[in-house]
């Protein structure tokens, strides 16, 4: 290997007539002036100057190739290897040319490419071509993983890339990007799994209901699974978890509803107007509902008619309050928006928003646990509005009051990460999470708040967020306009940017604003799997399946079945089971068990018998 | 855009008028007349195969093919600052990398060798001087070639008359060896500059067309991808006496080759026809792959020629006799 060509100061090719380059390989350069220079291969290109182009140019027949190879002359022998070199640090003077070439060793390289210790980081891969300078790698390095490659898990054999968590205070946040199916959300995972390791409380915003850690990857060897069971919670809004109506402020309230879609100033000034302090669910609820009725009235007189007309106390006493409100309130809280009020409201409550809270959240995370919050992306918008915001406040309450030197309770920083970020903080509009994901990435750092945010369209993020994003892990991307944002937002290189879509599912670009250029590497495979991961059209087999076993099993002990006995039958299962079939499903399930070999019919003159 | 100037535009096309006044006889031939009429008169057409990997084995054991070419680059400016060089390059198939490599010079400013008086030197004369001189490389190369590699075949890149018209005493020395130790020695023509068809098509009293045109005009497009024309020994003019020769379409391209080879060796031509035919890339311009190869390896860059007389000339004598003003502007 030699250095060929011209050379400047920053880039230099190299050649080889033997060694094919890879991409984002190093290499030292060593001038016999300036000493060693490392540089990285940005492009790698092997050339024959002799296996031609036809006119159109396209590769010309091999069978001249061949045919040259018959004659005595391998053509492909004479290919050479060429790359471009980019130094990590800009030479004094150009390179010389002819200098040689050689590959590092483990030491020259460890301080560009372990930023962290073992125990203290995140260890999510490996750094791609890699594999010769591992080889005089520390061991405290080696085996600290596995890869999933073309169906295999592979031993690790390259530099681990281990990100340096410590770095968040100085360059908070990290972006997650990548097209669809390029390993956003298996990397996500690994990133979790590796949170839950060091205990760090985290809060994960799970539209797609996949991160659960309790299953095992198939392909992990028993005696490396990593059991997370008691590290991490699933819990889903207005299941689980949900938001305290008492304390909720005006403003909390308004966020709420406005989740889905925003409020008009008319429904604000109604939420202003109608929402008092320490209302309970019902207490809001019901005013909400009788002005909504006596404004159905239509008129005072109306309203007083129905006080006069009243069979009960009760009734009257109801009546006579939606007058009062009646009074009070229609002409500055017009009918509409009364109503579109309530109706969203009581979607929240249905959706069982109002009946829990987020205290088994609170605790989790001062365990140091991660906690996975599951609902539809409509119900996290809003649920996480609210939770993020409290959440957020206490940690800063904390450390105000440390800072003022008063007390207060203890609350520990916490990093929130989400899929899908463009639904939480989209650009171009607003919506109250965006609110709050923008202010933990503008502030978040000085209270220890942080954020991991993947979507599979950077360009529909928020830019002041995106601008906040100090680390990226870029995986495969293919539309251009995200490539576009990618480009302007990192410090990728032209030519890394070239190869966004075409990178591996699991390979990334890392780019570290700590580190000040990217480095390729590829996402370790998980310890634990999604619940879903199965292929649709095997779980629609496996449900099937399911289904007539459940069913066989129903039946077994009733087995021979005569064909005009079903009503019986049917009778005792539902006694033993509670369940009910009707007489033509029940004969077709039969039916349907016989044509798949699992019992037999046998017909007899009068009716069939199954057995 | 551009903008054109319009007396420029009108000469070209003028020019198109002439040219397709000109070949408007040779256009209307009827392609199978035309055909036919070579074949009674030129030589029969012939469709070739290819050879297979077995055969092409064959070639191998038999001690391979030498390649051989030359090239020629110029640097300086108008007569007589200038000084050209000269390279000549014999390559085995067999042997990667022991090419036989020649080289020699010439300049104006310094005949000693040559036995001529700068002041009267014609241009002619001179003109002879610098094809000999690349010519004689060629044949050196190949000599040297012959005794080291001990070849089956030669493949010129060039006709075979070339070298017998511009440096006989080599040219004889070569082919003597080459007929004694029976290895063949043939020549490949990429730009074929004959009219033997011309001339027939001229004289032909019955054909009507007035003008010698070139066999490459008349050939174009006509044979088929592999086919031949074996030229008879009669047709062929004085100065082609002792060659035998074939014109042959060898790849999709329309434009034809030709190749010649001693008298003595005649019967290998169709042979080495095959050969050339197999090692043709079927949609290059009809140049076999090898013939390439040493082409690309033989060529210097001017860069490169630059570099080395800035090298190895004293400053002063460069910018006094070879740098033209014009090279001086971008120095
Ligand atoms: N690092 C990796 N090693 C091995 N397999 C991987 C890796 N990353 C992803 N995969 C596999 O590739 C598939 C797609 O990955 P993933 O679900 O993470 O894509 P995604 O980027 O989240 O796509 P989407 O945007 O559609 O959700 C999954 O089946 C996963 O198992
Ligand atoms: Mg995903």
């Amino acid at each position: 290997m030699k250095v060929v060509g011209i050379t400047t100061q920053q880039e230099v090719y190299i050649g080889s007539k033997d060694r094919n380059f890879r991409i984002n390989e190093f290499l030292i350069i060593t001038d016999s002036y300036q000493g060693d220079l490392m540089g990285e291969v940005v492009e790698a290109e092997a050339y024959n100057k002799y296996i031609p182009l036809s006119m159109h140019g396209e590769l010309a027949d091999s069978s001249v190739i061949e045919s040259l190879k018959a004659i005595g002359y391998n053509v492909e022998e004479d290919t050479i290897y060429i790359a471009k070199v980019r130094l990590l640090n800009e030479a004094l003077y150009p390179v010389e040319a002819g200098s040689d070439v050689r590959i590092p060793e483990f030491d020259e390289v460890k301080d560009l490419m372990i930023r962290s210790s073992v125990d203290e980081g995140l260890v999510l891969g490996v750094i791609k071509s890699t594999d010769q300078m591992a080889k005089g790698m520390d061991e405290e390095y080696k085996d600290l993983l596995y890869t999933f490659e073309d169906g295999q898990l592979k031993s690790q054999n390259e530099i681990p890339y281990i990100y340096n968590i410590k770095s968040m205070h100085q360059y908070p946040h990290v972006g997650v990007f990548g097209g669809s199916g390029s390993g956003k959300s298996f990397g996500l995972r690994v990133v979790l799994e590796e949170l839950m390791n060091l205990n760090i409380p985290t809060i994960v915003l799970d539209p797609h209901f996949e991160m659960d850690f309790s299953e095992i990857e198939d392909y992990m060897p028993k005696d490396k699974a990593v059991i997370y069971d008691d590290k991490f919670k699933c819990l889903q809004v207005g299941f689980h978890v949900g938001v305290k109506f008492q304390d909720l402020s005006t403003q909390d309230i308004k966020n709420l509803l406005d989740a889905s879609s925003p409020l008009t100033d008319a429904m604000n000034n109604v939420v202003d107007i109608l929402f008092k302090r320490n209302d309970s669910y019902n207490s809001f609820h019901n005013r909400l509902k009788m002005l909504v009725e006596a404004q159905e009235e239509g008129s005072l007189d109306r309203i007083s008619r129905r006080i006069e007309e009243s069979n009960s106390n009760l009734e009257r006493e109801g009546w006579q309050k939606r007058k009062e409100l009646y009074l009070n309130y229609d002409k500055i809280c017009p009918y509409s928006s009364v109503r579109g009020i309530l109706w969203r409201l009581n979607r929240l409550n249905n959706e069982g928003i109002f009946s829990k809270d987020i205290k088994e959240i609170e605790e989790g995370l001062h365990m140091g646990k991660l906690i996975v919050i599951q609902g539809s992306t409509r119900i996290l918008q809003v649920f996480s509005t609210y939770l993020v915001n409290n959440l957020y406040h206490k940690r800063r309450e904390y450390k105000d009051a440390l800072y003022k030197k008063v007390t207060a309770d203890y609350f520990p920083p916490f990093i929130v990460v989400t899929d899908e970020a463009h639904n939480f903080a989209p650009k171009g509009y607003d919506c109250p999470s965006k609110s709050i994901l923008k202010e933990i990435s503008q502030e978040g750092r000085k209270y220890g708040v942080f954020l991991i945010l993947a979507t599979q369209r950077p360009t529909l993020l928020d830019e002041t967020i995106t601008a906040q994003l100090n680390t990226k892990f870029i995986f495969r991307t293919v539309r251009g306009s995200d490539i576009q944002t990618i480009k302007e937002e990192t410090d990728i290189t032209e030519e890394e940017a070239r190869r966004l879509p075409y990178l591996k599912t699991g390979d990334v670009f890392v780019s570290e604003s700590a580190m000040g250029r990217t480095i390729f590497a590829r996402i370790r495979a998980a310890n634990t799997t999604s619940p879903h991961t199965e292929n649709p059209f095997d779980e629609l087999k496996n449900k099937t399946e399911e289904d007539d076993n459940k069913f066989l099993e129903i039946i077994k002990d009733k087995l021979p079945i005569n064909g005009d006995d079903f009503i019986n039958v049917i009778k005792e299962i539902e006694s033993e089971t509670g369940l009910t079939y009707p007489l033509d499903l029940f004969e077709e399930k039969l039916n349907d068990l016989v044509d798949k070999g699992m019992i037999e019919k046998q017909k007899t003159p009068f009716f069939n018998v199954y057995r | 855009m551009y903008s054109i100037d319009d007396g420029l535009k009108e000469n070209i096309k003028h020019i198109n008028k002439i040219l397709m006044n000109k070949y408007k006889d040779v256009l209307s031939l009827d392609r199978e007349f035309s055909k036919k009429y070579i074949q009674e008169n030129v030589g029969p057409i012939v469709k070739l195969n290819k050879f297979t990997m077995d055969e092409l084995f064959n070639f191998t054991k038999s001690g391979g093919i030498l390649g051989i070419d030359g090239s020629k680059n110029r640097m300086g400016g108008a007569y007589p600052h200038f000084i050209e060089i000269y390279q000549g390059l014999a390559k085995s198939t067999l042997y990667k990398d022991k090419a036989i490599y020649k080289t020699d010079f010439y300049t104006p400013l310094y005949l000693e060798n040559e036995g001529v008086n700068l002041l009267e030197n014609t241009v002619e004369k001179e003109e002879q001087i610098r094809s000999k001189k690349l010519s004689s490389i060629e044949v050196e190369a190949a000599l040297e070639g012959i005794r080291e590699f001990n070849p089956y075949a030669v493949m010129m890149d060039g006709s075979l008359i070339r070298y017998d018209i511009e440096c006989f005493d080599k040219w004889m020395e070569l082919r003597r060896e080459c007929e004694e130790r029976g290895i063949i020695l043939v020549g490949v023509i990429k730009d074929i500059k004959t009219s033997i068809i011309g001339d027939l098509f001229m004289n032909d009293t019955s054909l009507q067309i007035e003008e010698c045109f070139y066999d490459r005009e008349l050939l174009y497009g006509l044979l088929e991808y592999g086919e031949i024309i074996r030229i008879q020994s009669e047709v062929t003019k004085k100065s082609e006496e002792g060659f035998a020769s074939l014109f042959m379409r060898s790849s999709n391209a329309p434009s034809v080759i030709g190749m010649d080879i001693l008298d003595s060796q005649k019967d290998h031509l169709e042979e080495m026809a095959r050969l050339v035919f197999t090692l043709t890339p079927k949609d290059s311009r009809g140049v076999p792959l090898w013939l390439d190869i040493v082409d690309s390896e033989v060529k210097i860059p001017d860069k490169m020629i630059r570099g080395l007389l800035e090298s190895y000339l004293d400053r002063s004598i460069l910018e006094m006799f070879f740098i033209s003003e014009r090279d001086k502007r971008t120095m």
